[in-house]
């Protein structure tokens, strides 16, 4: 159910993504950042399900908020002229990196040592995304 | 009640899920498209340090460019000064094309001079009175002779026609009276004319054969050669 609804979004996603029309150069900085900002909320998500303490709400505020409040985070900075940008892109790069080193450790635990479900997952710790 | 509320939380998270999705590929996509398709030279998308580096790069471009337009203009002011040294150059030459005109007869010319008249008296004027008259002009200094209006150059001939009463000049027919004008410096001529003796006008006079007169005048007018002088045989000597 679940991925039938990922992939059907990604393909709706995409066709969307195709048709839309360009936008201009000077707001795509802010694009990028927000998207950065949504990989990490993603990544956060799947690594708090497999820790089973996924919270959907949690996971909605984060992914939009995050992406707004970066977003106007890096147009502070613009106004500022300090590059704002930049430490987002190292908080969140920095988290998906986490995220994805607890979901790595959980399926190399998981097939390795043939413990299917015994939660030991050795989350440093986990974002509640 | 509990398994209802799993499954609707099921269906948020599936929904959820989907939007996600949707939105996280969507926006995805465009910014793909965007930085693809973006030309990175426009300076419109650039970024303020690529602005700075262009700017420098374009003042170097504008500095070259200006030091070769001072150079060209340098080199269009000697072109400018060549062309009028040219132009002196032919403006002397231009000068000196009109006093060979003037001298080979080929302008009608104008000055102070004499002019003499002869006219029979008890005898003929005959062709060699002329020549004598035209070598003594000559011999004052006489720029320019013409006889009963026409040239006299250093071609001309003056012949007498046999037994004929009149006189070939430039293979013209003339008939006396004969007026002889030379523009030149005129008392001197005069001088020279009168001289006791050797002077044309004293030797006719004392021979009374012809009658003579001569006047001074301030201006005198001679036309122009009217027989061209073709080059059918001579060539200039090529030297070095």
């Amino acid at each position: 159910m679940i991925f039938i609804a990922i992939i059907l979004g990604c393909v709706i996603g995409a066709l969307i993504g195709v048709n839309m029309p360009m936008i201009s150069y000077s707001y795509s900085g802010y694009l990028a950042i927000a998207i950065i900002a949504a990989l990490d909320s993603v990544f956060g998500g799947i690594s708090a399900t497999l820790n089973k303490n996924f919270d959907l709400k949690i996971f909605v505020t984060g992914f939009f908020g995050n992406a707004i409040l970066s977003i106007l985070l890096t147009y502070l900075g613009q106004k500022l002229n300090v590059d704002i940008y930049l430490a987002a892109i190292v908080v969140f790069v920095g988290r998906m990196f986490n995220n994805l080193a607890i979901i790595r450790r959980y399926y190399i635990e998981k097939f390795s040592k043939n413990k299917p479900k015994d939660d030991k997952v050795e989350g440093n710790n986990t974002e509640k995304n | 009640m509990k398994k209802f509320k799993f499954r609707a939380d099921i269906t948020a998270v599936t929904v959820v899920v989907f939007i996600v999705c949707i939105v996280l590929v969507s926006v995805m996509l465009m910014q793909f498209r965007t930085v693809e398709q973006t030309d990175i030279t426009e300076i419109e998308n650039m970024r303020e340090s690529e602005l700075r580096t262009a700017l420098s790069e374009w003042k170097t471009k504008y500095e070259e460019v200006a030091t070769q337009l001072e150079e060209t203009n340098n080199r269009i002011e000697e072109y400018n000064q060549t062309i009028e040294d040219n132009e002196a150059a032919s403006e002397l030459i231009d000068e000196e094309l009109k006093e060979s005109n003037i001298l080979v007869g080929k302008t009608d010319v104008y000055g102070e001079g004499i002019v003499v008249t002869l006219s029979d008296g008890n005898g003929q004027v005959e062709a060699y009175d002329l020549i004598d008259l035209v070598n003594e002009l000559r011999y004052a200094g006489a720029e320019a002779i013409s006889i009963n209006e026409v040239r006299v150059l250093s071609t001309t001939d003056i012949i007498d026609m046999g037994g004929y009463t009149y006189i070939m000049v430039n293979l013209q027919r003339i008939q006396g009276p004969y007026v002889v004008k030379a523009i030149g410096d005129k008392d001197y001529m005069s001088t020279i004319l009168n001289l006791k003796g050797s002077g044309f006008i004293d030797r006719t006079r004392t021979s009374s054969r012809i009658n003579v007169s001569l006047t001074t005048e301030k201006r005198v007018e001679i036309p122009k050669s009217n027989n061209d002088f073709e080059i059918e045989y001579m060539r200039e000597v090529e030297s070095e």
